[in-house]
């Protein structure tokens, strides 16, 4: 880990400029834009992520390089109980929110 | 959809805080524009009122197919929960979460209250750390045979260590990342980013995002002993955050 890494580690809420990927992959969710009264199904977002080949080129390396071993599996921490139970809850309140987002309109 | 109404803004939701946060950030919004706390009954909203010239619904198809204009949006999405985050606990909301009215904006807080409040609990002292691990493969060694048999064996060797790297690579990214969830509230792995995008010649073999402490250390320990472990086989490791912690936010939370 480099100094400036650390530095960073000891400024929360400092402001620094992050990586452009770490940021994208992190602000944008998977191609879909959630707009309170507009909900925008970006299907231009295969344009997008071939101009930054973000999701789309990495998707496909992962396959070929054989490591999507996690993608059916989005909770693999094996942590302790204290974190399989927070674990739990936030699966659990995931679950809760796509069936309230099912049952509005 | 519902009819878009004429009024030249539209609320922009960076995040949701605890009830009674103070944050006004002039001017730190994604056009521009003030960032305020908007209070609802049991939490408060992080928003702008942007325009709608820019982020109404065509403006805004537009803009995200426009690198430099997501590039700046993002970054000062990020800034702005990044200053929540330095004072607060925040629930970060996806980049270019709009509300065309504020009864809409309200009627949300009200509808999620549940989920926000315990959201808002389970976030409070933890933020998210990102730990990628970058392996820089052994390149095969050319013997300068230039003979029909000589060639096959190399090629033979070649795909031996080919699929030996392979198998490094996934028992290394499996290790680490139970290591690094073993230290964490909650792990979450991304997609590994192409070297387009990491800027790094090496293979990304694990991109992980971890829930953790603010401050304990306790991840980075977990870092360095990995480093340590793998540093004899081409294994690097790279640490960024704090982060909000986005990739622990149940999706569809937004309506």
């Amino acid at each position: 880990m480099s100094s400036r890494e650390l530095e960073r580690m000891q400024m929360p809420g400092a402001q620094h400029p992050a990586q452009l990927a770490d940021v994208l992959e992190r602000v944008l969710d998977k191609g879909i834009v959630i707009a309170g009264d507009i909900q925008i199904n970006l299907l231009d977002i295969e344009l997008l992520t071939v101009k930054l080949r973000l999701l789309i080129a990495s998707a496909d390396k992962a396959k070929e390089m054989g490591i999507d071993w996690w993608q059916d599996d989005p909770f693999l921490s094996r942590g302790s109980s204290n974190g399989k139970t927070l674990e739990g809850r936030l699966k659990r309140l995931e679950q809760k929110a796509g069936i309230e987002d099912d049952g509005s309109e | 959809m519902s009819a878009v109404s004429a009024a030249p803004t539209a609320l922009y939701l960076y995040g949701v805080v605890a009830s009674g946060t103070r944050l006004a950030l002039p001017g730190a919004g994604v056009d521009g524009s003030d960032v305020e706390i908007y209070e609802a009954e049991d939490v408060a909203a992080i928003v702008s009122a942007v325009s709608r010239a820019e982020f109404g619904e065509e403006p805004l198809h537009r803009h995200l197919n426009d690198r430099e204009w997501l590039e700046r949006t993002a970054q000062a999405h990020e800034a702005v929960l990044e200053r929540a985050l330095g004072t607060t606990t925040v629930i970060p909301f996806r980049m270019a979460t709009l509300y065309g009215a504020e009864a809409r904006l309200r009627a949300f807080l009200h509808e999620r209250r549940g989920v926000l409040a315990e959201l808002l609990e389970l976030f409070e002292g933890k933020v998210e750390l990102g730990v990628k691990a970058y392996f820089d493969r052994p390149e095969a060694e050319a013997d300068g045979s230039d003979t029909g048999r000589g060639y096959m064996l190399q090629r033979q060797a070649e795909q031996a260590a080919e699929r030996e790297a392979d198998a490094f690579a996934i028992a290394c990214a499996e290790e680490s990342h139970r290591r690094l969830g073993a230290a964490a509230f909650a792990a979450r792995v991304n997609r590994a980013q192409p070297s387009e995008l990491s800027g790094r010649s090496e293979q990304m073999l694990l991109n992980g995002a971890y829930l953790v402490p603010r401050g304990d250390g306790e991840l980075e320990e977990v870092v360095g002993s990995l480093e340590q472990r793998f540093a004899g086989r081409g294994v690097t490791f790279e640490l960024t955050g704090p982060w909000p912690p986005y990739n622990f936010v149940p999706r569809d939370l937004a309506p």
